[in-house]
């Protein structure tokens, strides 16, 4: 039995009230819903809270999933996308529009963004690796517009193919590649815009 | 520029391909021409460079650790359980006080808190003490007859009880000479002649007691009459008049106040003639 039959046999066994079934649902997807809700609302404990909503959601409409029409997966991303897509369009997580050149509120240092960022020749995965700088990725992926932010979050944080990602959002898949290639470069240019101006 | 051919390859065409190219997804004849044309074209490069920065800036980000108790909250939110493996496992071969008081728990696990506790024990304390006041006692409840006939009995004479402690409080008996007081002053004449004409007989009847040898029915006879005559308040002293002292009274509040003898000195005179 392959993976995707085994996990279409526990969504039959899940919506024929099997308790242990559901639970090893949860146990199994909540780490990957957690993250697209953090990643996208930018706030650990709006993320949570997302996350609670999310599985409230596929628990009453579990029974409506079509194993013939898309994978567990992408079902799942489905249900999330559009709960923080309804939550975003309700005004709660809107565009964070901060200058690169204002200071983080919870960071006292008086140090830019560009200031942080600045590194000494190192390549942006070892920047990356950072703790502090984790952060600033995170804050430049939060000023994102919802369109780009949720198409670079499910493909270079969840791995998602385009196809998935096409049916999860709803579009073509060549809309789907050009919205990725412009958040990436929008992210690209967020970070380092202040940088290249200093030097 | 975009929508210029170079090497063989336009800028629109590069755009279109860059998510492939940054997925290293090209191969043969597209990837040399991509290549060719990167290597002219400026603004393709940098494009290419920007979209393979930011693309390595969010792969590089770590996966987020969720909280903890998120599966806990996201279960007992959707069928109410806890994840099985925080179910505590119980230990084989436990009798059925066990599992009895493993199903009870969690019904009593809301009342079961030292607060509770404390006000439970205050109020039993209350109840014992309140109790013990009013002369019950908890080994008395062996002595108790259930039957129908001890039930009665238990109700007419805790009833006789009731009636007799009621009427020998103090504050209701002054009520009640009060009105008869009362009663009297208001018909003066009625009460005050007739009663010592029909009391009187009674009294030649009832024997004199002999303070030599007193019997036993003798001496009983004086303290069961006591509450009664505190309770007439000097109803029984009137019976003991003379008809002559009687006959005397109205004459003597005709001549006037002042010199006329009160009751109650007439009373005190009777007592010492008797």
């Amino acid at each position: 039995m392959d993976d995707t039959q085994a996990v279409n046999a526990l969504v039959r066994r899940c919506v024929s009230g099997d308790a242990a079934a559901w639970q090893e649902i949860v146990q199994q997807y909540h780490r990957r819903i957690y993250n697209i809700c953090y990643r996208f609302s930018g706030s650990a404990d709006d993320a949570s809270d997302l996350a609670q909503e999310v599985f409230i959601k596929m628990y009453r409409t579990l029974s409506t999933y079509d194993t013939t029409r898309a994978s567990f997966m992408t079902w799942v991303t489905t249900v999330t996308r559009n709960l923080l897509v309804d939550h975003f369009r309700k005004g709660k997580y809107d565009r964070v529009t901060d200058s690169l050149d204002a200071t983080p509120g919870d960071q006292e240092d008086g140090l830019t963004l560009a200031d942080r960022l600045e590194d000494k020749g190192a390549s942006p995965e070892a920047r990356v690796r950072s703790q502090e700088t984790q952060k600033l990725v995170h804050e430049a992926l939060k000023r994102l517009s919802p369109e780009l932010r949720e198409a670079v979050i499910l493909r270079d944080l969840q791995d998602l193919d385009y196809k998935d990602i096409a049916k999860v959002l709803n579009v073509p898949e060549g809309t789907v590649k050009s919205r990725i290639n412009r958040g990436r470069t929008e992210l690209a240019r967020l970070l380092q815009r202040n940088y290249k101006q200093a030097n | 520029m975009a929508g210029e051919i170079q090497s063989g390859m336009q800028c629109v065409e590069v755009e279109a391909l860059l998510a492939e190219i940054l997925d290293g997804s090209l191969h043969g004849a597209t990837l040399t021409s991509f290549e060719a044309h990167q290597h002219s074209c400026a603004a393709c490069r940098t494009m290419v460079e920007e979209a393979k920065a930011g693309m390595h800036w969010l792969k590089a980000l770590d996966e987020a650790e969720p909280p903890r108790n998120l599966v806990h909250n996201i279960l007992a939110q959707t069928i109410g359980a806890l994840p099985s493996e925080h179910v505590p496992v119980k230990p084989r071969g436990e009798g059925w006080l066990e599992r009895l008081k493993g199903r009870l728990a969690p019904m009593f696990a809301p009342i079961a808190t030292p607060r509770f506790a404390m006000s439970f024990g205050m109020a039993f304390f209350s109840i014992t003490m309140l109790l013990g006041i009013a002369g019950f006692h908890f080994a008395d409840i062996r002595n108790w007859d259930l039957s129908s006939k001890g039930i009665r009995h238990t109700y007419y004479d805790t009833q006789a009880r009731v009636m007799r402690y009621y009427e020998n409080m103090r504050w209701v008996y002054q009520i009640e000479s009060r009105v008869r007081d009362l009663r009297r002053a208001g018909t003066p004449d009625r009460s005050a002649q007739p009663q010592p004409q029909q009391q009187q007989p009674q009294q030649q009847e009832a024997p004199a007691p002999n303070p030599k040898n007193p019997s036993k029915s003798e001496n009983r006879q004086p303290n069961r009459q006591r509450p009664n005559y505190s309770r007439d308040n000097g109803g029984p002293m009137l019976a003991t008049f003379p008809a002559a002292m009687l006959a005397a009274i109205p004459q003597a509040r005709q001549k006037g106040s002042q010199r006329t003898p009160s009751l109650s000195r007439l009373g005190s005179q009777n007592r010492r003639t008797a």
